[in-house]
């Protein structure tokens, strides 16, 4: 069970008149679901409250992500719910809603006023039957006509498949692996060949994860979301702030873990004490403390870059440290817990499904490859001005 | 290939020599390094830099084949450009 969120010191504002409701209070309406809630039920919620557009500049999915908002929603959500209930969120708010965002059609309109209500949920079909790590092969196709289109395809492993109102997915519209030809589509879930599967995944069902196929599906030229060829540009821009959004998150669950481990080993007798007056658990403890202090401050760093300027650079080396260090965190927790982790919802199960961190939106490899390729401006960038020889 | 084009496009590519390298128009973008990632930066950066949108028939490998089919992509999209 999660522990209870943080509550940071808000100063008052006597010279602004009313005082802002406490933070906690924002997220009342969340306090209202069981900890067992789904990841569709957790953003109705969310979307009822209104309290969706908080992730984007002035409220506005097309003015860009607010890093501070986004990372209170994902706080906020990860206090209360599972790991697949705030993955469910979180890919939406990071990355579905921005491309969504990037349609003009009255279409794509209607879809983006749905989800920010709560009243839909999104997906974000990138990946197919093809690796997720090299989408330029996928397989997935758009036939792009005068009179419409046509789509063919599966794609696999999509959190919110099983509940979601519409998909987004990516096709290609051109053969080859260039990276100007995928393109967009915005797919009514309800449309004639579009069939659904829920993956077989004890660990993430509250996610709706699934995978779903599309069968020769006909939809008009509306339903294109960007321009076409531009699949894969968009793509890149907005996994950045997934990245982003992954490491906030992290921050958030190897918190409330360590906090969950805390009250465990202080309240665990052993010999005269408890577990906590051990020094190898102690050091063992503030070692894992070091490794979140290390990815909330990388985090804070390269707030900016990512949603303001979509650094990929700066996105990958997150991704990278969000993994790395959730890793470490829930394996060293684990080990504190004993026997006692492997309680139904404990925090073995909770490891289980952390290790999303290191394998979705980018597996470790593939950040860590792209980190390499700017080793030589990443030094530089390190360099104190005017202190080399 | 005007100036303000061949300084944008220097920091993507990946030249190993000390002296700058010579651009020509059939500068081989992908031999220097232009990969898809690098590319779709740039395609970002040829965007914000001369404020234009490449129109959807110049989104292929033909166009960022090499430096002068760039160019003349982004050329044709200037008001008063000649791209011969």
């Amino acid at each position: 069970m999660p522990d209870s969120p943080p509550v940071p010191a808000s100063p008052p504002t006597p010279d602004q008149g009313t005082p802002p409701a406490p933070p906690a209070a924002r997220y009342a309406a969340l306090d209202a679901l069981p900890a067992t809630a789904t990841g569709a039920e957790v953003w109705a919620a969310l979307g009822r409250a209104g309290l969706l557009t908080r992730a984007y500049r002035d409220g506005a999915v097309t003015a860009g992500t607010d890093p501070d908002g986004l990372a209170d929603l994902l706080t906020a959500v990860d206090a209360r719910f599972s790991i697949p209930a705030t993955l469910s969120a979180s890919v939406q708010l990071a990355t579905a809603l921005p491309v969504l965002a990037a349609g003009r059609t009255p279409l794509a309109r209607q879809a983006l006023d749905e989800v920010l209500s709560g009243r839909a949920t999104v997906t974000l079909a990138a990946t197919d039957a093809t690796t997720g790590t090299d989408l330029a092969a996928l397989r997935t196709e758009v036939r792009i006509a005068d009179d419409g289109l046509t789509l063919t395809g599966t794609k696999r492993w999509i959190a919110n498949t099983t509940t979601a109102a519409w998909h987004l997915v990516l096709a290609r519209h051109r053969p080859g692996r260039h990276f100007t030809h995928f393109t967009w589509v915005l797919v009514p879930a309800d449309a004639p060949g579009v069939t659904v599967r829920a993956a077989d995944s004890a660990l993430f069902a509250p996610s709706g994860t699934g995978h779903l196929t599309l069968d020769d599906v006909r939809l008009d030229r509306d339903h294109l979301v960007g321009r076409t060829g531009f699949g894969l540009p968009l793509f890149a821009r907005h996994i950045a702030t997934e990245r982003l959004a992954g490491a906030q998150w992290g921050v958030a669950l190897c918190r409330r873990v360590l906090a969950d481990t805390h009250r465990h080993l202080t309240r665990r007798p052993h010999g005269d004490g408890t577990l906590w007056d051990l020094d190898p658990v102690r050091q063992r403890f503030a070692a894992c403390l070091v490794r979140v202090r290390e990815l909330h401050a990388l985090a804070a760093d390269c707030a900016d870059a990512v949603a303001l300027r979509h650094d990929a650079t700066a996105a990958a080396a997150l991704k990278a440290a969000a993994g790395s260090t959730v890793n470490h965190v829930l394996a060293a927790c684990g080990q504190l817990w004993g026997a006692e982790g492997f309680t139904t919802g404990g925090i073995q199960e909770i490891r289980a499904q952390a290790a999303l961190f290191d394998i979705g939106g980018g597996a470790g490899e593939v950040v860590l490859g792209a980190v390499a390729d700017t080793a030589e401006a990443a030094l530089d960038g390190l360099v104190r001005p005017g202190t080399l020889p | 290939m005007d100036a303000r084009f061949t300084d944008m496009l220097r920091p993507f590519l990946k030249h190993p020599g000390a002296e700058p390298l010579d651009l020509a128009p059939d500068t081989d973008l992908r031999r220097l390094g232009v990969d898809s990632m690098q590319a779709i930066e740039l395609l970002f950066t040829i965007e914000d830099t001369f404020g234009i949108s490449l129109p959807d028939e110049d989104l292929n490998d033909t166009t960022f084949a090499t430096a002068g089919s760039l160019w003349q992509a982004i050329a044709a999209q200037l008001p008063g450009e000649v791209t011969a």
